[in-house]
């Protein structure tokens, strides 16, 4: 995104803060306002830098102003609490910002090293890309780039690399095998889906792997790919319309495929799990989505399952406090990060729950991350993880 | 601006509060140096954000002895340029202060901190003190409590109470000189009830805007919350008709909140309410049977019973009251409380921009002044968008005409300076006083006042403020 597409927006912001807190509740809603405090770091404050920016008062060379605009989750609640008519463009302005910032070759070093091992290996994660389906590797699935599937699973890069996180793909493959479902992964041949790449202002890059990933599939004559990771899938639902390639598949997130499977009555949860929980909603599911914001979905999946008893956040839905994580933060700032984690699973301990359920790979590691770092006792899953516990 | 932001004030600062509340980063003045406003910006030197009333008070009287400037801000909506920083200096950004200290069920009062907002407020009341409410003003949700008092806003009960500042139970101070005064019955006892019957010093902070010292707690009047509230709308089709439905309804002493807006502000505000940009030039006009004004008076009770006799008492005086007046009316609509906090979305979404010429004045001359005004409004080809609030149960008018604006037309921020310009001096003339005055109108307004009354004023704020620290170049004292 250009600023130069965003003239019409550029002045809408009257500076009036109604952004800061969530309507109607009053409780706080932008991340990076609340850590750091000074207007700049608002959204309103960062609509204003870029309109200083365009009329020549400041630069993006100053490692500092850099800085705040990077501190940016992307998580959209100042759009959801914003009325003024410039509001769906709160963060495009944000991404034209740091995108400018590239194109002047104003760069962060931390994405700098992304963006190599990008351009290496297809992840952002600096790792070699034959590793990509150590995840799945006793799972004997079919490989999807050779043989065709009813279903492929998408991974991400995420759920690819961290080890720590695998009972999650796991859980997911095994759920939709357990409803008799034909599923297959790429495997190696499976990249980055170039979402946090488009998010850091590397918009060369995003269009390099919307591209590859739309005519890869629309070759293989695929028709339906599910993932685990909330990110990559409103990359996919939001941002690969950008390139204008048709995508003859359809997407689906995989909590909005288990609702799918259960009220088909092909998959059973039938065990019991006898666990207090309450759900986050990932940014990227949710208001990234706009009015197709996936809410009801996780719930349902949940409530299935015999046993949970769920409990609300008072920040829920197109409401909820994000987990840190997003729009490279967890990558560039993870003080910021691991602080807006933090808060959101205080937030979760005083529903009573005693675990933080989810649905994006990105929010389970930073949750996790901020556990270790400021040590409340919660336990943090994925949905699925759940759900297979119930098969 | 100052020769330079020394290392040795920055290291000095960030001992006070700490370095991640200190910038002096581009990007932060610049934003600091602007406000909705079409006022002439200028950046501050240095932000400091203060968590403590020892900070706010090592804060000035480091500022004090460097003879550094100090302007006192919480969220900067104020539509009168007053925490643009005329001199640069230290733009003391108070939102961390944001507790509510105490709210007593018995005295209904509650005492806040500066960076406690409207919003905040609201939900800390609803959840924890239903039985109680307070005000809002037609302001976005994060507008400071304390600050709509100090300059003195009109809110949803000003028709019962007046202006913001008359609900002020009790001040904490801290001087240009980083002493601390406590101010009401909070000086001499633990409750923050009043502030009489002391020498009422609390006039010394008042409608100063932060000219004499920051203050650093206040009490304000809470009120009980009816549960039952409606809101009649009249709509008369001139503005005599709004003139006669205004007088009849003030002698009733029903409403809490009485205010009137052009019929054309609010059908250009349908395009904010739908998302969409809303513009007041070319002029907005009445069509066909369109009514000129909108007036709402809302009324709240105890009872139902209570509520429809009320609408009752209403209509009947403004059905005796407006005979020679053609009127539409009454509705009755749902409480202007439901669209709290998106009330001033309408005048928020036009590009960045809100301008006006605000005031306070005599309920003798409003018809006078109204008509004048909107005339000039058509000499300009803009939008007659008239609001006004009526105070105190009718001994004085609030009066505005609402300008949103966008800020990237400079051919039209030009044409609104020079309405405003030619509506001040009218308002002048007709014994209306500009509220959140901007400094270009402080400066006109001192030329009329009378030399006793200036010289007093420059005295005080002299006394107060000897280093002319304190928000410099507005009330008191013009820019060296």
């Amino acid at each position: 995104m250009s600023l130069k597409d965003l003239q019409e927006w550029l002045y809408g912001c009257t500076h009036c803060g109604t952004c800061k807190d969530i309507l109607n509740t009053f409780a706080p809603a932008c991340p990076a306002g609340e850590k750091y405090q000074l207007e700049s770091y608002f959204p309103s404050g960062k609509m204003l830098i870029a309109r200083g920016f365009v009329n020549g008062v400041l630069t993006l060379d100053d490692d500092d102003t850099r800085e705040r605009i990077y501190a940016c989750t992307g998580c959209l609640s100042c759009e959801q609490q914003c009325g003024v008519y410039h509001h769906q463009h709160i963060f495009d302005t944000v991404q034209a910002l740091r995108s400018e910032s590239v194109m002047q070759g104003n760069l962060n070093p931390a994405y700098m090293v992304m963006v190599e091992s990008l351009k290496k290996d297809d992840n952002v994660f600096g790792k070699p890309k034959a590793e990509r389906r150590e995840w799945a590797k006793d799972l004997k699935l079919k490989d999807a780039a050779k043989e065709n599937t009813e279903v492929i699973y998408h991974a991400g890069c995420m759920l690819s690399f961290d080890a720590d996180l695998w009972e999650i793909p796991r859980s997911a493959v095994k759920l939709i095998k357990a409803a008799g479902v034909d599923v297959g992964i790429m495997g190696v041949e499976e990249s980055c889906c170039g979402g946090r790449a488009y998010e850091i202002g590397y918009d060369g890059e995003f269009t390099k792997y919307a591209e590859h990933f739309i005519e890869t599939f629309n070759s293989l004559g695929t028709k339906k790919v599910v993932t685990s990771c909330s990110d990559g899938y409103s990359t996919f639902k939001n941002l690969y319309p950008k390139v204008n390639i048709e995508m003859k598949f359809d997407t689906l997130h995989m909590v909005e495929y288990l609702e799918s499977l259960i009220n088909d009555n092909k998959l059973k949860l039938h065990k019991k799990v006898p666990l207090k929980v309450t759900y986050h909603d990932p940014c990227h599911l949710g208001r990234h989505l706009g009015e197709k914001g996936v809410y009801n979905a996780p719930r349902n999946v949940l409530q299935n399952i015999p046993g949970i008893e769920l409990a609300e956040m008072e920040r829920n839905r197109e409401n909820a406090w994000c987990c840190g994580a997003g729009a490279g933060v967890s990558q560039e700032n993870p003080d910021l990060a691991l602080w807006t984690a933090n808060e959101r699973i205080k937030e979760a301990r005083a529903t009573g729950a005693k675990a933080l359920v989810t649905a994006c790979p990105w929010c389970v590691r930073n949750f996790k991350d901020a556990v270790k770092k400021y040590g409340e006792e919660i336990e943090i899953y994925d949905i699925a993880e759940i759900a297979c516990k119930a098969l | 601006m100052l020769q330079a932001v020394t290392s040795e004030l920055i290291e000095q600062l960030e001992k006070i509060v700490g370095s991640q509340f200190v910038s002096t980063n581009a990007a932060d003045l610049y934003i600091y140096s602007y406000d909705l406003t079409p006022a002439e910006p200028h950046s501050p030197d240095i932000v400091v954000l203060p968590q403590s009333v020892e900070g706010v008070q090592a804060i000035l009287k480091l500022a004090n002895r460097e003879n550094i400037p100090v302007i006192p801000y919480i969220a900067g909506g104020n539509v009168g340029g007053l925490t643009i920083p005329l001199n640069g200096g230290i733009m003391l950004d108070l939102k961390r202060m944001n507790r509510i200290i105490e709210v007593s069920e018995d005295d209904m009062y509650a005492l806040v901190e500066p960076g406690v907002t409207f919003g905040q407020m609201k939900s800390y009341l609803t959840n924890n003190h239903p039985t109680l409410k307070y005000t809002y003003a037609f302001s976005p949700p994060s507008t400071g409590v304390i600050a709509n008092a100090l300059v003195q806003g009109l809110d949803n009960l000003s028709f019962r109470y007046g202006a913001a500042s008359h609900w002020v139970t009790g001040l904490e101070v801290a001087l240009a000189t980083g002493e601390l005064v406590r101010i009401g019955s909070c000086a001499a006892s633990k409750t923050w009830q009043a502030i009489v019957p002391f020498p009422e010093i609390g006039g010394l902070f008042l409608g100063w805007q932060g000219a004499t010292g920051v203050v650093t707690k206040m009490a304000v009047s809470l009120w009980p919350n009816p549960p039952y509230n409606n809101a009649l709308t009249y709509m008369p089709m001139d503005l005599e008709g709004a003139d006669a439905i205004l007088r009849s309804i003030i002698r009733t002493r029903i409403p809490d909140d009485l205010i009137g807006t052009s019929f054309t502000l609010n059908k250009a505000g349908v395009a904010a309410y739908e998302h969409r940009k809303m513009d007041l030039y070319p002029a907005v006009k009445r069509e066909g049977d369109e009514p000129e004004f909108v007036i709402t008076a809302e009324i709240t009770g105890n009872t139902e019973k209570e509520l429809d006799a009320k609408a009752e008492a209403l209509s009947e005086a403004v059905e005796a009251g407006c005979k020679g007046y053609k009127f539409t009316g009454p509705e009755t609509v749902p409480s202007t409380t439901a669209a709290f906090p998106m009330q001033a979305l309408g005048v928020l979404s036009s590009g960045g921009g809100l301008m006006w010429v605000g005031t306070y004045g005599p309920m003798s001359r409003w018809l006078e002044t109204v008509k004048k005004g909107c005339e000039l409004q058509d000499k300009y080809d803009i939008t007659r968008s008239c609001y006004t609030r009526i105070m105190n149960e009718g001994h004085f008018a609030g009066l505005r005409w609402m300008l949103p604006y966008d800020k990237g037309d400079p051919a039209l921020i030009e044409r609104i300076n020079d309405l405003c310009a030619e509506q001040l001096e009218l308002v002048l003339e007709t014994g209306y006083i500009p509220y959140k005055t901007p400094v270009w109108a402080v400066r006109k307004l001192e030329e009329r006042v009378s030399p006793g009354w200036l010289t007093l004023h420059r005295r005080i704020k002299a006394i107060l403020d000897p280093n002319n620290i304190m928000n410099p170049g507005r009330w008191g004292m013009p820019r060296e």
